[in-house]
């Protein structure tokens, strides 16, 4: 029996309102936060180095097919030769950089900082949600779910013949933290938002290993196939240059 | 939609070369998918909030979600003067980027229009 409830206009003013402005000025102020709070990390001369030749590896492979075979070739050989081409790095030196990574303690700061600056305001937020938002119906969800959600939504309200779409303030916050990423997005620019998933994701595959990373450069260089792809364009540009002309 | 076509006024050629094979700048792409990715979300919210006043419930509200994206859509293909490839590298990008991100904006500002007018 899906009758409409009326719920009391207090509830939206004093809870569904001051909830979400909450949410949005706490993004807000994590952005200016995480914004003052970056420490400037000086960087390492030879990790610096050895980025730089795999983006010119990187280069090389991404442009192949516009220089010609004759060119191509020896840039190859260069990188990839055994005694002392660039990419090549004997197994001994491989697992340095990977220790010196990890024990940094600038960079474990860092993580740590940036984890704490996500985790605290989310936990804050929902603890001060549960103690002062709990026990009564917020808001109404205008699509139907199925009962297993009802335990998920509806942590506060003990009736168990409430329409499961009537749901507490805790799936309110919830949907906050969802739904204003694209928000966030807008408002602050290019990506600042919230993407607390993408975030984790990113810490968990964070390893930076340069020598893996040269090893697989120079596999890929080895893979490349040159396909000379302007074989003709001394006849297109001179079409093109006689259409100007005209 | 004056908003729709600020955005995307910035939109640049990607694919200037007309060599056989296509060339891509990158930061050009980059850019044209940001401009994509907002407009989406903007409309996806826009949407949520007309469809929460209007009064959709259950899956006519969804139905309403494909049909602003779709809107969205079409709008960002005849921005890019139908020529779609000299934009972005496939048809899919421009089509389903950015559906589910709009889909969760879409829910909450639809739950909270529906909310505030009908509930309250």
């Amino acid at each position: 029996m899906a009758e409409d409830l009326v719920l009391d206009t207090a509830i939206r003013d004093w809870v569904l309102i001051p909830l979400s402005v909450v949410m949005v000025l706490i993004g807000i102020l994590r952005y200016f936060v995480a914004k003052l709070m970056r420490s400037f990390q000086v960087p390492d001369h030879k990790i610096v180095k050895e980025g730089q030749v795999i983006v010119r590896a990187r280069n090389l492979r991404a442009a192949a097919n516009f220089i010609p075979p004759k060119s191509f070739r020896p840039r190859r050989v260069y990188f990839s030769n055994e005694e002392n081409g660039l990419l090549f790095v004997p197994k001994g030196q491989a697992q340095n950089a990977q220790a010196q990574m990890f024990s940094d303690p600038n960079m474990a700061m860092d993580m740590m900082k940036k984890n704490l600056s996500m985790i605290i305001p989310q936990t804050l937020t929902f603890a001060w949600v549960n103690f002062f938002f709990s026990g009564f119906v917020a808001a109404k969800i205008p699509f139907p779910l199925t009962q297993r959600f009802r335990s998920m939504l509806q942590n506060g309200i003990d009736l168990s013949t409430v329409d499961v779409s009537y749901v507490s303030s805790r799936s309110w916050y919830f949907l906050n933290l969802f739904g204003l990423r694209g928000l966030f997005s807008l408002i602050l620019g290019e990506e600042n938002a919230m993407d607390d998933t993408q975030r984790m994701m990113q810490m968990s595959g964070f390893g930076f290993d340069p020598s893996k990373s040269l090893a697989s450069e120079k596999d890929g260089l080895d893979i490349v196939q040159h396909e000379w792809a302007l074989p003709k364009f001394e006849h297109r540009a001179e079409a093109v240059l006689k259409k100007l002309v005209r | 939609m004056a908003g729709h076509s600020d955005s995307s006024s910035s939109e640049k050629k990607s694919n200037e070369a007309m060599n056989d094979v296509p060339v891509f700048s990158a930061e050009n792409m980059q850019n044209n998918m940001k401009v994509i990715y907002y407009s989406r979300t903007f409309m996806s919210i826009i949407g949520g909030v007309i469809a929460g006043i209007l009064g959709f419930t259950g899956f006519m509200g969804f139905v309403f979600y494909f049909l602003v994206m779709t809107i969205t859509s079409i709008g960002l293909i005849a921005r890019a003067k139908f020529s779609v490839h000299s934009y972005v590298d496939s048809w899919n990008r421009i089509i389903l980027d950015g559906f589910m991100g709009g889909l969760m904006s879409f829910v909450l500002f639809w739950t909270f229009a529906y909310d505030i007018v009908h509930i309250f």
